[in-house]
């Protein structure tokens, strides 16, 4: 419990920043959406805008723009792109910090098992990413009921979206935990949280791009891209499957090695 | 010189993962552009358009089906990627000396503080000078076997120009946020959030006409693939806004760092 408390009181002042960052992403992105939605005609112009291959890109194919879940569905993608981050910083750094910052030995000196200094910190850390997305559905909430330009919508269709998010979060947090104890050191947490973050996305990107459907198994972007939750009304089972493998494997993989690590220690 | 060196040597582990990932990248690029390259099929089709509709969907200034097209479009993400690089590197390459406690045995040493500081900013410039020619050469060596077509080899070549202009802004700005902020963990979050935002920027600006301005702000617009392809040259605009930021950062770097209270 000692370790919980210190850790979440880390990571608290973290989370807040993320969900007020979040919070004026989607308020950003909604109080443009009145103006867009009453003239059809700046509709057309952002078509003009975007070529077709870049809604591709954008995951925006499919969708209609004018429509408040379809302007959402864009604002998804850069939430997304945040989330990815701060679940990848998290799980760099929860395992990784301590030897970094020459603490580990005194943790681990400690009368605890290593498997609760473990989970202590996965709990925390999660504590910390639930936070961050209940603030995103307040969020959404908020800015759906002020920005919705007298349109209708249909809550449900939110609901689902905003539901895979934690899967989505556990992926990046998964696997950044079980990269930062296969290396022997990691010095910058920020360069691999950005490249891991940042790759999947480009590699969503680029792969709707040139329609590259192998390449949608290997990143969560694809797993839960926005606009399939419009176009085919839901999420796609095997996906879902696909990806709860990938966060069950590498967490108990970096539960596995951190029980096992050669610690090293300041000399 | 010595620190320059130092710095080179230090960084070539991270070089050659930055430089893997990206020939990963951009291989399958290139060998899934066979999918499109003079596709007559897909011409055929756009022809088929109705020439308003060619317009609206953009395909004239991005004809997926010719190289130049196609490069302008993956390009973009190729951009992305080389300004998180520098960033990092612009602001790690300060910020690690406190980070791995070496700040006091360097700054000891008989060397100006702003000559270490020069020396660091020569050796990122340097470090991402080859990427962005490494990768210069890769595509065009890749691409040659689709033949490319008239204008693609200057259009890729101011691509790649501007895209140097925009990796040196983002290395002053890292630069400058690892001399002025106070602790040197804190600058490295502050310069990827201003990154997020200003992609996030480079993206919203044609929802609205109101958002026009953000293009003198967000440096992802300074030089990009479709600006680029529309005028065949760089925007003389952008390159002097380029230039004083880079001059505003690197000096703002240079004064505070002279003066900095080192976090140890």
């Amino acid at each position: 419990m000692n370790i919980y408390s210190r850790e979440i009181k880390d990571k608290l002042k973290s989370a807040m920043i993320w969900s007020v960052s979040l919070f004026l992403l989607v308020l950003l992105f909604m109080s443009l959406y009145p103006s867009f939605a009453t003239d059809e005609s700046i509709f057309e112009m952002v078509l003009e805008n975007y070529p077709e291959v870049m809604l591709k890109a954008m995951g925006m194919t499919g969708v209609n723009m004018a429509t408040v879940i379809g302007f959402f569905t864009f604002c998804m993608l850069f939430a997304q792109i945040c989330f990815a981050v701060q679940a990848s910083i998290y799980g760099f750094s929860i395992l990784s910090e301590e030897e970094r910052d020459m603490t580990a030995d005194f943790l681990l000196t400690k009368p605890i098992r290593r498997s609760k200094v473990f989970f202590s910190k996965l709990a925390a850390a999660l504590t910390a990413l639930v936070i961050t997305n209940a603030a995103f559905w307040g969020s959404t909430y908020l800015c759906l009921s002020l920005f919705n330009g007298g349109h209708k919508y249909d809550p449900k269709v939110f609901a689902q979206m905003l539901s895979v998010l934690i899967l989505f979060q556990l992926f990046f947090l998964g696997v950044g935990m079980v990269i930062s104890m296969s290396v022997k050191k990691i010095k910058s947490v920020l360069s691999y949280s950005m490249g891991l973050a940042f790759g999947m996305y480009i590699v969503s990107a680029s792969g709707s791009i040139i329609g590259e459907e192998r390449l949608s198994y290997i990143t969560p972007f694809k797993y839960f891209e926005p606009n399939s939750f419009i176009t085919e009304g839901g999420y796609d089972t095997a996906m879902i499957i696909i990806c709860a493998a990938v966060i069950v494997v590498s967490i108990s993989a970096a539960f596995f090695l951190y029980n096992r690590r050669n610690i090293r220690t300041a000399s | 010189m010595n620190i320059i060196l130092r710095e080179l040597k230090a960084s070539i582990r991270s070089f050659l993962i930055w430089a893997g990932s990206l020939t990963l990248l951009t291989v399958v690029w290139m060998s899934e552009f066979s999918a499109f390259a003079n596709d007559d099929s897909m011409l055929e089709m756009f022809a088929s358009f109705p020439e308003g509709m060619m317009k609206a969907f953009g395909f004239e200034t991005f004809n997926i089906t010719t190289l130049t097209g196609f490069t302008g479009l993956v390009f973009t993400y190729m951009i992305l990627i080389l300004s998180i690089h520098a960033i990092l590197k612009g602001n790690s390459v300060i910020a690690k000396e406190e980070r791995d406690k070496t700040v006091e045995f360097t700054l000891v040493l008989p060397v100006k503080r702003s000559k270490v500081v020069l020396g660091k900013l020569v050796a990122v410039a340097i470090n991402c000078l080859l990427l962005m020619t490494y990768l210069y050469g890769l595509i065009m060596v890749l691409g040659q076997q689709y033949l490319p077509e008239e204008g693609f080899v200057k259009f890729f070549s101011l691509l790649a120009l501007g895209t140097l202009f925009l990796q040196m802004i983002f290395v002053s700005i890292g630069i400058m946020l690892g001399c002025v902020m106070k602790q040197y963990k804190r600058s490295g979050y502050i310069g990827a959030s201003l990154l997020i935002v200003l992609y996030i920027m480079s993206v919203i600006i044609d929802f609205s006409d109101k958002l026009e301005f953000l293009k003198y702000i967000t440096p992802f617009r300074y030089f990009a693939p479709a600006l680029i392809k529309e005028n065949m040259a760089l925007d003389w605009t952008y390159i002097i806004i380029s230039i004083a930021i880079i001059a505003v950062s690197l000096c703002i770097g240079f004064i505070t760092y002279k003066k900095r209270d080192l976090y140890i």
